[in-house]
């Protein structure tokens, strides 16, 4: 377990819900809602699962494992997650360090995990690991961006929002591509800086 | 392309603020006399400080996170810039710096929406 991304976001659940639950999460309910409304198991892996904001959007009466590196993140998903009317499997687990077998998920899904993952690549290819050959990996992702004035910005931001929350420079796209993802579609949900995406496992 | 209300009236609402205050701020630090570049990078500091902060601590939590943050950094940028590099040349009421500031606020966002119309051509164009 990572001990300081753990830790900085254990803190950061103090303020979390605060940060997230109104504007942000409203903002990208229709995004979040049809990308999640891909899921169709059997198997699903959601990480990160963070204060359970997301569970209201999950299509019902799914069978879904849920993992998040920070306890204090669980511990306010737990109510989100008993209210869901499939059932979500919250466990404490660090991407990096997934306890699940080889190919054990049909898909897997991720909301704005891969800005705060320390070694997305690596982190990419340990969901490969736990995909089924040919599985779908589904993405809503805030990521750099291509174009001045904006990668400036986020590049300029990212030494102090790193400190107590996520990256605003990640090029998850190509990180996608390099843990050997067969990428199937990309939507851009604002400028090119937010982004919905689908991957295969070409096993 | 946003099209609800709510979202629509609070970006000009967060960016019009943002780029008052940080014009405002950059007026009110800089003074006439000051050399021009270092007016502009002081001025462009303090603006996109007090945009982050304005952002994080008010804005992001009402209307969205990057739809928020990405306007409202860039407008507090150019109307601290902007302004800091005119209250180099000659002193700034408060009502000109805000009311320029928010303009330029505004503008910043206008650009936004053009740009991500721009790309949405682009994609579509293939």
């Amino acid at each position: 377990m990572d001990k300081v991304t753990e830790h900085k976001w254990d803190r950061a659940a103090l303020s979390y819900d605060l940060m997230s639950r109104f504007g942000p999460e409203r903002r990208w309910a229709p995004a979040k809602r049809e990308l999640f409304s891909h899921m169709r198991g059997p198997r699903i892996l959601f990480l990160a699962a963070g204060s359970g904001l997301d569970f209201p959007f999950f299509p019902p009466g799914l069978e879904i494992d849920a993992i998040d590196i920070s306890a204090r993140m669980l511990e306010q998903a737990q109510p989100r997650a008993e209210a869901y009317s499939g059932t979500i499997r919250l466990q404490h687990m660090d991407v990096h360090d997934m306890s699940f077998a080889d190919g054990e998920f049909d898909q897997v899904f991720t909301s704005c995990t891969f800005c705060s993952v320390p070694d997305p690549v690596a982190g990419l290819r340990a969901l490969r690991r736990v995909l089924k050959p040919g599985g779908e990996l589904y993405m809503f992702e805030h990521t750099g961006s291509r174009y001045f004035p904006f990668k400036l910005m986020l590049k300029l931001m990212t030494p102090l929002s790193q400190r107590f929350g996520p990256a605003m420079d990640r090029d998850t796209v190509s990180n996608v591509d390099k843990a050997g993802f067969e990428l199937q579609w990309l939507r851009p949900v604002y400028l090119d800086v937010v982004n919905t995406l689908c991957a295969h496992n070409p096993g | 392309m946003e099209t609800r209300p709510y979202f629509i009236a609070g970006d000009l609402f967060s960016n019009a603020l943002v780029g008052a205050l940080a014009a405002w701020a950059a007026a009110s630090l800089v003074a006439p006399g000051w050399p021009m570049l270092p007016a502009m990078f002081a001025a462009m500091a303090v603006g996109m400080a007090l945009a982050m902060a304005l952002c994080f601590f008010a804005l992001v939590p009402l209307f969205g996170a990057m739809e928020v943050m990405l306007p409202c950094m860039f407008g507090g940028m150019l109307a601290a810039m902007g302004f800091g590099m005119v209250a180099a040349d000659r002193a700034l009421t408060a009502s000109e710096a805000l009311l320029g500031g928010a303009a330029v606020g505004i503008g910043a966002l206008l650009f936004c929406w053009l740009f991500e119309a721009w790309l949405g051509w682009r994609r579509n164009r293939g």
